[in-house]
């Protein structure tokens, strides 16, 4: 209940103040927007020379796009930090964190917002209604794999953020890892050989972020959606493990900040 | 005054390479984009059950999108180091040069990008040549690639001065340049050769500035043709000429909004 409490008292503040600047606001999300429907066009001339690719039709990539849109909007609107937690750990800026009662993890992650990823969800919203066609009925399925879809993003940033917490300046590397889980997830994963499809599943769980829920919203099936469940629970259980036991590996920075 | 921007870029030049970690990173994105859109088309061709799509093998496909991914991946990111310049006020030591500010920022900005061709360009190479084990292209499409990728990137500079420019009037150019980024990925033709393009598509975006960073260097390299080139160039010249007249006026309209304040 505490926790919920934070994370909507932060969502609130954030958004007002986010609110404060309209203009930047709206020209990052809008700009979000047209940044999104232009990597549309690629599939659309794609599927001027093919009528399906692996049984993916244009209006299927559409749902798979507006799927990882939305559930990566969500992800940076409501935990705009975790793209930046590798940074924080080495800069010593979790001191604030560490030093206030809440929890030190959710409470790092919720206090950022990311202004353009607001174009991100609204992008993933309105292809979902423009593709989806049957499935567009299917609104209570389509947030909830959002949700399903975000989540496992913003585990994947913790866990491969906290490797901070062993290498150093792992900004890098955690910014790579992460743009690797969103470049997969993008696309089917039927394009890809065995072994790689394999690894999308494991290493790099691009399969859950995309082409898993974009199936269900397809062909619904109780099965998949327990394994999708099982992978976001798995993923945010290991993620919070890790930063569990980095966090003991800390060392805190010599940074002095006024935060208002 | 040529020689001052030489030394500009050469100086920018030598300082990329200092930072081999960021090097190597654009490298890593390199090998992954290569590696989804091998997958990609391997797939495509197979189920179009066709050897060549409107002229293209498959082997000219991945090889033209090594070619622009090397151009995209090397391109500025000016337009960052002159909006926060022009937000922290930091341009006024700038103007003490004896050098046009937005045109040593051009020459800041190739040099940023000249190592970064070198090595996307080996990466792409490698990872197309083992993930394909097949070549296309040829010497003399290389020679002229190389040439009229430095008409390019020279175009794209231009631009993306011209995008860090445009702090002087909004808060924020991001937005600004992604929507550039993404006119290069789209009709710039970053992953499909125009030639994909429904035809009345192409017809339009032939006449854009876009293709000229993009497609037009790739294809140079995978179909070799010199009336291509001469072509190809006599476009990249106009645009160049064009954009470098729209940075001189538009600098000379941000100079009058420019205050600088003391400290």
């Amino acid at each position: 209940m505490k926790t919920l409490r934070l994370v909507s008292g932060y969502f609130s503040h954030n958004l007002m103040s986010a609110m404060a600047y309209r203009g930047a606001f709206l020209l990052q999300a809008v700009g979000m927007i047209l940044n999104n429907a232009m990597l549309l066009f690629f599939w659309w001339v794609l599927f001027t020379q093919l009528p399906s690719l692996r049984g993916w039709t244009l209006n299927q990539v559409m749902v798979l796009y507006a799927v990882v849109a939305f559930g990566f909007g969500l992800a940076n609107i409501v935990c705009g930090n975790a793209f930046l937690l590798a940074r924080i750990v080495v800069r010593g800026d979790l001191d604030y964190y560490l030093a206030l009662p809440a929890d030190p993890l959710i409470h790092l992650l919720v206090s950022r917002m990311s202004l353009s990823a607001w174009g991100d969800a609204v992008f993933g919203l309105v292809v979902f209604f423009v593709a989806g066609g049957e499935a567009g009925r299917h609104l209570p399925l389509f947030l909830l794999l959002g949700l399903l879809s975000g989540l496992i993003i913003v585990a994947f940033a913790v866990l491969v953020g906290s490797l901070a917490f062993w290498v150093g300046n792992a900004d890098n590397l955690a910014g790579q890892a992460i743009n690797s889980l969103i470049t997969f997830g993008i696309y089917p994963i039927e394009i890809f050989p065995g072994v790689v499809q394999w690894l999308l599943y494991t290493l790099i769980p691009a399969a859950f972020i995309g082409s898993l829920p974009a199936g269900l919203l397809r062909d619904f099936r109780w099965d998949q959606l327990a394994l999708l469940f099982l992978a976001a629970g798995g993923l945010a259980l290991l993620a919070r493990i890790v930063f569990q036991w980095g966090l003991r590996r800390y060392e805190s920075g010599n940074l002095v900040i006024v935060r208002g | 005054m040529i020689q001052g921007y030489v030394s500009v870029l050469l100086t920018s030049a030598r300082q990329q390479w200092v930072y081999r970690s960021e090097l190597v990173a654009r490298a890593v994105q390199m090998v992954l984009f290569m590696a989804v859109f091998m997958a990609l088309w391997f797939t495509a061709f197979e189920v179009s059950g066709q050897s060549q799509l409107e002229g293209y093998s498959l082997a000219e496909m991945v090889w033209y999108l090594a070619m622009t991914e090397t151009i995209v991946l090397s391109s500025s990111r000016i337009f960052l180091e002159i909006g926060e310049a022009v937000r922290a006020g930091d341009l006024a030591y700038t103007l003490a040069r004896p050098l046009s500010y937005p045109f040593f920022q051009v020459a800041n900005s190739l040099g940023n990008s000249a190592p970064r061709v070198l090595l996307n360009l080996l990466t792409g190479a490698g990872v197309v040549t083992v993930g394909l084990q097949q070549v296309a292209g040829s010497w003399p499409g290389l020679v002229a690639f190389l040439f009229v990728a430095a008409l390019a990137l020279l175009l794209d500079a231009l631009i993306a001065v011209l995008i860090g420019l445009t702090a002087f009037w909004i808060e924020e150019v991001s937005p600004v340049y992604w929507i550039y980024n993404k006119l290069l990925f789209t009709v710039g033709g970053l992953f499909l050769p125009l030639e994909l393009f429904p035809e009345q598509l192409q017809r339009a975006v032939r006449w854009l500035p876009f293709q000229y960073i993009t497609y037009a260097p790739a294809r140079t390299f995978v179909k070799f043709e010199a009336g291509f080139v001469a072509e190809t160039v006599a476009g990249q010249a106009a645009y160049i000429g064009f954009f470098a007249g729209l940075v001189l006026l538009v600098w000379a309209r941000a100079q009058r909004r420019l205050v600088v304040h003391g400290g």
